[in-house]
């Protein structure tokens, strides 16, 4: 693949061409020549999906948008190395997933012996035991409030190297050559741990579908 | 014809839950369970991806510049962390390790060494008398004449050369035999020539310049304006 070369593609976004209109690699080609505008552009278009990806991988909003501002405090401090052999948008996307993975991990050193006693996957993981409810609900507002809830809880109680690959397919709708350029794994791996965590979920919340 | 296996697994890899290849709808319109397979993932997809999609808040921009100002200022003085005191006093040992190296080699001695017309420095201590045997300090002692700092006036070493032979190596030379030398009067540069006297405890001795005495000894230096000795310190 070619190296971006980035004195070629160095933009005066004051003079020519605004921000708004240059796409990721030129964006980061002006931030390694310090145009803090060009910086600004790059957050406006991802800080929602960064946020939402790393909340989906979570599940605590405080603690993924700090998550966020990191991965954007990365791209920015790293933008000298960074070379332009992926998309952009696969790149920060592995910003945030290294985040999201890594403080998942803290967690789970962190976390104390759970009421719902562990159970253990087809891989040996610890997973908890998290049973459908079955209570009926009084009402729509709220149904749709424990759905959502059902949804995030099914999530994030999948192993994490399953939970990383559907949120980026069923959530962001990255492709799965994409989803593989990001977690640097095969297309077959993802594809794989894709179907497993669906076949997961089905099960988890198999009193919404 | 592929297997149901086969077109589960491509209604799971589909790019849309309801957009699939001529080949797997025409399996499905003919296979109940890949049928039903298929529904039921397009729900599953749907329910997921119906979770609830944050945004971030509103003074996300603000708080991410004000940390990327930290960032940034914590940059800038990097040296001021632990890591940049390791560094700098990692500079600074081996900053002191080379220059105690390069002053044991010699490198920065000034002083210039007649290592050609210095007997003292090629013949090994001479064997002192016998009542030299108890003295502590290790002074070299020339042979026949004292080497000189700067080449010596001729009457110089005519003085020097007036010390008897049996003390000629290795002697002491008492107080008194000193004033009783023919040191000449009139000779202006005997001070500075290099030639003091050092009292020890048998004795002075003669010492060429530039030399350090150990010891709180006294320095005793030949006048030339009078035939006596004056004590001009010690040496420490």
């Amino acid at each position: 693949m070619a190296t971006f070369t980035h004195q070629a593609q160095a933009i005066e976004f004051g003079a020519s061409r605004s921000a708004e209109s240059a796409n990721d690699h030129e964006l980061l080609a002006a931030i390694r020549d310090g145009d803090e505008a060009a910086f600004q552009e790059i957050v406006r278009r991802y800080r929602n999906p960064i946020t939402n990806f790393i909340y989906r991988m979570i599940d605590d909003y405080e603690r993924s948008v700090e998550l966020a501002q990191e991965t954007f405090i990365r791209v920015y401090t790293s933008a000298s190395r960074y070379q332009a052999n992926y998309s952009f948008s696969t790149y920060i996307y592995r910003i945030a997933s290294n985040l999201a993975i890594s403080e998942l991990r803290k967690r789970k050193r962190r976390k104390f012996v759970s009421l719902f006693s562990p159970f253990t996957n087809d891989d040996g993981e610890a997973v908890e035991l998290d049973p459908p409810d079955m209570n009926p609900l009084q009402d729509e507002t709220m149904i749709e409030d424990e759905r959502r809830r059902a949804v995030a809880r099914a999530i994030t109680s999948l192993p994490e190297k399953y939970r990383a690959a559907i949120v980026l397919r069923d959530v962001e709708g990255l492709s799965y050559d994409r989803i593989a350029e990001v977690l640097k794994l095969s297309e077959g791996t993802v594809k794989s741990r894709i179907n497993r965590a669906r076949n997961l979920l089905k099960e988890k919340l198999s009193a919404y579908i | 014809m592929k297997s149901c296996k086969q077109i589960k697994s491509l209604i799971d890899e589909a790019e849309k839950p309801d957009l699939f290849s001529f080949e797997v709808n025409n399996h499905i319109a003919a296979c109940n369970d890949c049928r039903s397979f298929a529904t039921e993932r397009a729900a599953l997809r749907g329910l997921i991806a119906s979770g609830a999609r944050v945004t971030a808040p509103a003074n996300f921009d603000a708080v991410l510049q004000a940390r990327l100002a930290e960032v940034k200022a914590r940059r800038s003085f990097s040296w001021l962390s632990p890591a940049g005191f390791a560094r700098m006093g990692a500079a600074t040992a081996g900053l002191v390790v080379a220059f105690l190296v390069i002053q044991f080699s010699g490198l920065l001695s000034t002083t210039e060494q007649p290592q050609s017309s210095n007997p003292v420095a090629k013949q090994s201590p001479a064997k002192p008398e016998s009542g030299l045997q108890a003295n502590p300090i290790p002074i070299p002692i020339p042979e026949k004449s004292i080497p000189p700092v700067r080449p010596a006036p001729q009457v110089m070493q005519h003085a020097i050369a007036a010390v008897p032979a049996s003390r000629g190596a290795g002697a002491s030379m008492r107080g008194r035999d000193v004033a009783r030398q023919p040191v000449p009067v009139d000779y202006p540069g005997m001070e500075t020539a290099g030639v003091v006297l050092v009292r020890g405890q048998n004795g002075e001795r003669e010492v060429p310049l530039p030399t350090v005495s150990v010891g709180a000894q006294p320095l005793l230096y030949v006048s030339t304006s009078r035939p006596a000795t004056r004590n001009a310190g010690s040496t420490f």
